[in-house]
């Protein structure tokens, strides 16, 4: 009978790097693709298919519970924010044909590859705590335990960090028109403006 | 009204029923043999082939892993067919009209019809649209579907051999994972299409399902929370009721506060209770029940609007614009949206049947269970045994997906009247309810639940 335990031993450490490179052979593509597509919905869209192979990538990592979270919180969530917010503010849905401003280019390619460097030292590092040892089928129940204890604080930095920035996007968004005496002089103005029309039209 | 609209009306019932189990019969028939073909007679006839072949062991075992996705390869299109014509006949139901009732034996082919029609009909992509994005909108909105239903497979099926592998730790999430992914279909669609409607569609089909998928996620997490479990086959079988009075039958599901009433009746019985206890204590059981049954309805609304059905049907309000997101489809991808629809709310029915209404166990112990079933399963085995062949069923699974199936399909009569009963809501309507009353109401009641467990 073909239990998870026997496919387990199948995927061996061989299966696993042929699968990282099949994951990767779908993912950088698709990460080239945001860069580089002049539509910028499109690349909003293509967004997709990266977070989707991180969260495959985690999945080969047997960290189910955070392949779940990616997909569901950056897969879906983010890249729908990111899409709406790209459809508001550019409204008529054109390619962006301007040319790039060169004065820009070097700087950028500076920034690109310093940054570069630093992610590809910081892998090359010692310190990622590599273990062998098999990872128990209940690691959702040692997350959730390491969450609420060990790491309680910054769990709960997060969640600060998240209704501070709940709270700003309220005020931003909360318009206030009747807060300055010079609003409401306006919009009397305009509706005295409009009644005026109207009774000249009522005349006609 | 006239005296004769009521036996008229009664009639139409007895036609229902009728119609709603000769469909049942056809799409469980054939998602049951082709299970066991899959799963058993497949791999047999294999193995008797090349009796001692490693290799021969090795694709028989690839085959019957692939049992469960043929299992709702086989189930998914069928069992759309039917929920359409269902709909369309409930609908008629409650509006006194006759509904479908002129292609095949009084309208039962009604949407076979349509089905074929659908596909030969021709694919248009609309002028100015971008049509590798119009094209996988429809596979986006779909596939996650089929790919989140696999799980609850096992829950249902009382966790069969051949089920067992789709069986995930994190179970529920994933569900919840999966069915999250089909609105990033609808916005695609909505903006591929290069339609005013179609993109207005879209982005409220977004809008709603973001801040509607924060209730339902809350109930479900309240709700794992109070079992203490992820695990949807876990959580089916805790649901399991007894003959005895601290698990009794149906009174055991999570609608009634997880085994809270059931337990305190039993305590109440044996007189291990005293004094003001047998108040309070009655108290703090009927809280905790009274807090779950309004999670089931938070999550209900909450699905309700994850897939766009009415009240909530704003990405596709027919009276504001067109047809919404789907507006410029047409032929199989039109047919694919559709299909996914009914898939999805299969789906969410059966997620709040494995979370609420105890999965596949039955609600009064010894009324058609394991024991029922497997007599009425046994002369099949027997005939099929003198064949050489597999046996067909056996009780347990044969009572669990009864009963699974049974109480899925009643909570998609209850989808059906909701939608014949309610008016659609207004955009900012449906954000309001979201926003002021759902999302605050399901926190308070993780809060209560919390500390009402505590004092049960």
């Amino acid at each position: 009978m073909g239990d998870l335990s026997e496919l387990a031993t199948l995927a061996s450490k061989h299966m696993e790097t042929w699968l990282f490179y099949l994951v990767a052979l779908i993912t950088v593509p698709f990460a080239f693709g945001v860069l580089l597509d002049r539509n910028i919905i499109r690349a909003g869209f293509l967004l997709i298919g990266v977070f989707g192979g991180i969260s495959a990538l985690f999945l080969l990592l047997q960290a189910q519970f955070l392949a779940m979270a990616q997909l569901m919180i950056y897969a879906v969530g983010i890249t729908l924010v990111v899409v709406i917010a790209l459809m508001l503010t550019n409204p008529r849905m054109e390619e962006d044909k301007s040319p790039s401003i060169p004065a820009q280019k070097a700087p950028a390619a500076l920034v690109g590859t310093l940054l570069f460097i630093a992610l590809y030292m910081a892998i090359l590092s010692e310190g990622w705590g590599n273990n062998s040892e098999a990872l128990s089928p209940d690691n959702i129940t040692i997350i959730g335990y390491s969450l609420l204890t060990h790491y309680a604080l910054p769990f709960e930095f997060a969640s600060i960090l998240l209704l501070i920035a709940l709270v700003g996007a309220v005020m931003l968004a909360k318009h206030d028109h009747f807060n300055s005496k010079a609003d409401i002089d306006e919009i009397e103005e305009e509706t005295k403006e409009i009644s005026e029309r109207n009774e000249h039209v009522v005349k006609v | 009204m006239t005296s004769s609209a009521v036996p008229y009306n009664l009639n139409e019932i007895g036609k229902f029923f009728l119609l709603s189990g000769v469909w049942l019969g056809i799409i469980f028939g054939a998602v049951w043999a082709a299970c066991w073909a899959v799963g058993m007679l497949v791999p047999q006839l294999i193995l008797n082939a090349y009796p001692n072949d490693p290799c021969a062991l090795n694709v028989a075992n690839a085959i019957r892993l692939l049992t469960p996705l043929v299992g709702v390869m086989v189930f998914i299109p069928i069992n759309a067919m039917y929920m359409v014509l269902a709909e369309r006949r409930g609908l008629a139901l409650f509006t006194v009209r006759k509904g479908p009732n002129r292609v095949g034996p009084d309208g039962f082919l009604q949407t076979a019809a349509d089905a074929v029609k659908l596909l030969f009909k021709e694919n248009i992509n609309p002028h100015g649209g971008d049509v590798l994005m119009f094209t996988l909108a429809p596979i986006i909105f779909f596939a996650p579907s089929v790919f989140g239903a696999i799980p609850l497979l096992a829950a249902v099926t009382s966790n069969h051999d051949l089920f067992k592998i789709v069986n995930l730790p994190t179970g529920i999430f994933y569900v919840l994972a999966m069915s999250s992914i089909p609105v990033v279909g609808i916005v695609m669609g909505g903006w591929a299409s290069n339609n005013k409607y179609s993109l207005v569609g879209g982005l409220r089909s977004a809008a709603q399902a973001i801040s509607y998928e924060i209730p339902l996620v809350l109930a479900i997490i309240t709700t794992c929370f109070l079992v203490g479990s992820l695990d949807v086959v876990n959580i089916a079988q805790m649901q399991k009721g007894t003959d005895n009075l601290a698990s009794f039958g149906f009174l055991n599901w999570n609608f009634f506060g997880a085994g809270a009433i059931p337990h305190y009746l039993d305590l109440l019985m044996q007189g291990k209770l005293e004094g003001a206890q047998v108040v309070t204590s009655a108290f703090w059981s009927l809280a905790l029940a009274f807090c779950c049954i309004l999670l089931c309805g938070i999550y209900l609304t909450g699905a309700c609007a994850e897939i766009n059905r009415i009240p909530f049907d704003l990405p596709e309000a027919e009276s504001e614009l067109v047809s919404g997101y789907n507006t410029e489809y047409s032929g199989i991808r039109f047919a694919i949206f559709f299909l996914a629809e009914f898939t999805n709310l299969f789906i969410v029915s059966t997620v709040a049947v494995v979370m609420w209404f105890g999965g596949g166990a039955t609600p009064f112990p010894g009324f058609l269970d394991a024991n029922t079933f497997a007599s009425i399963a046994t002369p099949f085995n027997q005939a099929l045994a003198q064949a050489g062949l597999p046996p067909l069923m056996d009780g347990q699974t044969m009572s669990g997906a009864f009963w699974a199936i049974f109480k899925t399909y009643a909570l998609v009569y209850f989808a059906i009247l909701v939608r014949g009963t309610l008016p659609r809501f207004r955009i900012d309507q449906l954000l309001d309810f979201g926003w002021k009353k759902l999302i605050p109401l399901s926190l308070i009641l993780l809060l209560a639940v919390t500390y009402i467990r505590e004092l049960v």
